[in-house]
């Protein structure tokens, strides 16, 4: 059928990626640092191997990109704050048991200053508006226990005005159905307790007709298939129950089909350049699918699902069961 | 970082690559230190602007230095500059972004300085002319997005930059002629579900505001999808916007004369999965809307035909079979 998961080898390649600080590669991402830290986190978490990054490294790399004329976090130090950047700062703190460091409530007036009359919230004050900022600002606001302060109505007034006849949602009012956009706006609906909001039948067969003969799953019809899109579609199919409604069978050759098992990682398809975003949200889609010795996966928060349901977040999604090792 | 494949470097050419990096390197840290540390005094200078010109053509994705750049021009260069002056500025930075978009042609941040740019145009040339300026602009803008989108025709940042463009344009061009492009883009390629899209946006605004008959309009709408699913009836594109054409199911007469039409394709493509799903889709719509309409035989002939379908679909798309399965055991479901 193909190789298996190869965890050590992925460990240390989410090890090595800090450590490459002479490529040219790792600082013209720079602008992505805080992303990568709380994927490759994640991923960790993922693989029962949390401690491979230093904890107080960790904490003192997120706390070092605090934009204090902002209230709020940047991807990298003496970067400006950005709402992406600061909910992965969040979560990255709650994973290191940490979020007693944040100044929540200049945190928390950061964000909901974001939020734009229509509902929709920016990225930062420059004002690029998106669906997926909208999800920063619930799940965060929803991890630091504020989610009282957001006017829901208004939150979910925008989110179905980008529902489209597909049963997808786009990045604004108006756009295509994308499965991230479809992804970020059905799980801000799930933290939000608003499914209904959603034609789950439509939406599912949308989702499952993300898969492609390969068994991989693509984006948006007729687009290519990408392991991130096992993050994007699954973790939505598995908010709607609706996991069954593709091949699992397939789609996890597909994902082990994409790691590098020389140098670690896993990339966006077989025989690309793997990197630490397609790593979490292939281990993502993996634990999704009830592959042997990961752990569980809240596709809700994109985070151990454990950790979320200590917090009492925990929503109705399902996962198929975990297969055991032998 | 999407479709970059894995190359094999020798051990040498692994070395020569890192000491050509390594020079590049330095570069490029140096640049980036000389323009952070000016943005933590504030400095708004030309001097600065042009540094940052420079770093961008290095990383365009460096979003801090965007900001940068517009603070700059906010406090440093426009201030005490004429509105035509001004305009010039924009003007080059706009010449900027589209070379960079010919590089990066989904990179947000490009995208969004263009945007911010458009948003900076201030009145001109005249008084009595305050909108010439900003009119001039964004009909330049709808023909950057339209090589864009001939470029890549899926590129959803074109897209949603197009929406953008249509609806801040201070003389709007008219939604017919949304629909005109919409068809060319289709008629080139029936699987750009982006135009199908667009197209499902701008018919819907019509119809709701009465400037185009909704029933007159539909029907050119299924001999569109009807030619596209005779070309290709494999292209779900097509499918899905035929799906929202029938919508509610409440026009009885469009139902059956599309689970007719339908019908006569999976007599010539017996293993259509797409004519096959689309025939349970509508048969139980009809079960649903027009129940009191039908016999008791009609019923049960519908119904039973789509257990037939579900079957022989669970073997022509085993992919998504328990989805097939599901279907069968909850009766007359939408899905």
């Amino acid at each position: 059928m193909g190789s298996a998961l190869d965890i050590p080898l992925h460990v240390k390649y989410i090890q090595s990626l800090g450590e490459n600080k002479d490529d040219l590669v790792y600082h013209l991402t720079a602008h992505l640092r805080m992303n990568a830290v709380y994927w490759g986190l994640t991923a960790l978490c993922i693989m029962g191997h949390k401690d491979a990054l230093d904890r107080d490294e960790t904490i003192a790399f997120v706390m070092s990109c605090w934009d204090n004329e902002a209230g709020a976090f940047g991807a990298h130090p003496d970067h400006d704050a950005h709402i992406h950047a600061t909910l992965s700062a969040i979560q990255i703190l709650l994973m290191q048991d940490a979020l007693d460091r944040i100044d929540v409530p200049r945190v928390v007036k950061y964000i909901l200053s974001l939020q734009q009359p229509s509902g929709v919230f920016a990225g930062d004050h420059f004002g690029e508006i998106d669906t997926r900022f909208l999800y920063c600002a619930v799940n965060a606001l929803s991890l630091l226990d504020h989610l009282h302060e957001l006017d829901v109505e208004k939150t979910v007034g925008y989110i179905r005005r980008c529902k489209n006849f597909d049963g997808g949602f786009g990045a604004r009012e108006g756009a295509e159905s994308h499965a991230a956009q479809v992804w970020v706006c059905v799980s801000a609906l799930a933290i939000l307790d608003r499914l209904d909001e959603v034609d789950q039948d439509t939406l599912g067969w949308w989702l499952a007709e993300r898969q492609v003969p390969n068994g991989g799953l693509n984006g948006r019809p007729e687009k290519l298939e990408d392991v991130c899109y096992s993050h994007w579609v699954l973790s939505t199919m598995s908010i709607l129950n609706k996991i069954p409604w593709i091949d699992a069978d397939k789609l996890t050759a597909f994902i082990l089909s994409a790691q590098d098992l020389e140098h670690g990682g896993i990339a966006d398809r077989p025989g690309d350049l793997p990197d630490v975003f397609h790593t979490i949200f292939g281990l993502g889609g993996l634990s999704l699918l009830g592959y042997p010795g990961l752990a569980d996966l809240d596709p809700v928060y994109c985070m151990p699902a454990d950790l979320i349901e200590s917090k009492g977040l925990r929503k109705g999604w399902e996962a198929l069961p975990r297969r055991s090792l032998t | 970082m999407h479709g970059v494949k894995r190359v094999r470097y020798s051990r040498e050419a692994l070395a020569a690559k890192k000491e050509r990096e390594q020079a590049k390197l330095k570069e490029y840290e140096s640049l980036t230190g000389e323009v952070l540390a000016r943005k933590k005094t504030k400095d708004w200078s030309q001097g600065s602007f042009d540094l940052t010109t420079k770093l961008l053509h290095v990383n365009p994705e460096f979003y801090t230095v965007w900001n940068y750049r517009r603070n700059i021009l906010l406090n440093g260069l426009f201030p005490g500059r004429t509105p035509a002056e001004i305009n010039d500025l924009l003007s080059d930075d706009l010449s900027l972004t589209t070379a960079f978009l010919k590089q990066h042609p989904k990179v947000y941040w490009i995208w969004n300085h263009r945007q911010w740019c458009l948003q900076q145009v201030p009145d001109g040339p005249s008084e009595e002319d305050p909108e010439a300026w900003r009119q001039s602009y964004w009909n330049k803008e709808l023909f950057v997005v339209e090589k864009m989108l001939d470029a890549d025709a899926r590129n959803f940042h074109a897209w949603n930059y197009r929406r953008n463009v249509l609806s801040h344009m201070p003389i709007r061009r008219s939604e017919q002629s949304e629909l005109v492009y919409t068809k060319r883009k289709i008629e080139a390629n029936f699987s750009n579900f982006s135009a199908w899209h667009q197209r499902s946006k701008v018919l819907t605004s019509m119809w709701e505001s009465g400037k185009l008959d909704k029933s007159r309009s539909l029907e050119d709408e299924f001999d569109l999808v009807k030619n596209a699913m005779y070309t290709d009836p494999n292209d779900q594109s097509v499918w899905i916007y035929h799906r929202w054409l029938v919508g509610s199911g409440d026009d009885r007469v469009i139902v059956e004369r599309e689970i007719d039409s339908i019908q006569e394709l999976l007599e010539e493509q017996p293993d259509s999965k797409w004519c096959m799903e689309s025939l349970v889709f509508y048969k139980r719509l009809l079960l649903r809307k027009h129940e009191d309409s039908l016999t008791d035989g009609d019923r049960n002939d519908l119904e039973n035909k789509c257990l037939e379908l579900l079957t022989k679909l669970q073997s022509v798309d085993p992919d998504r079979r328990q989805r097939y399965l599901d279907l069968s055991h909850s009766k007359r479901a939408v899905e």
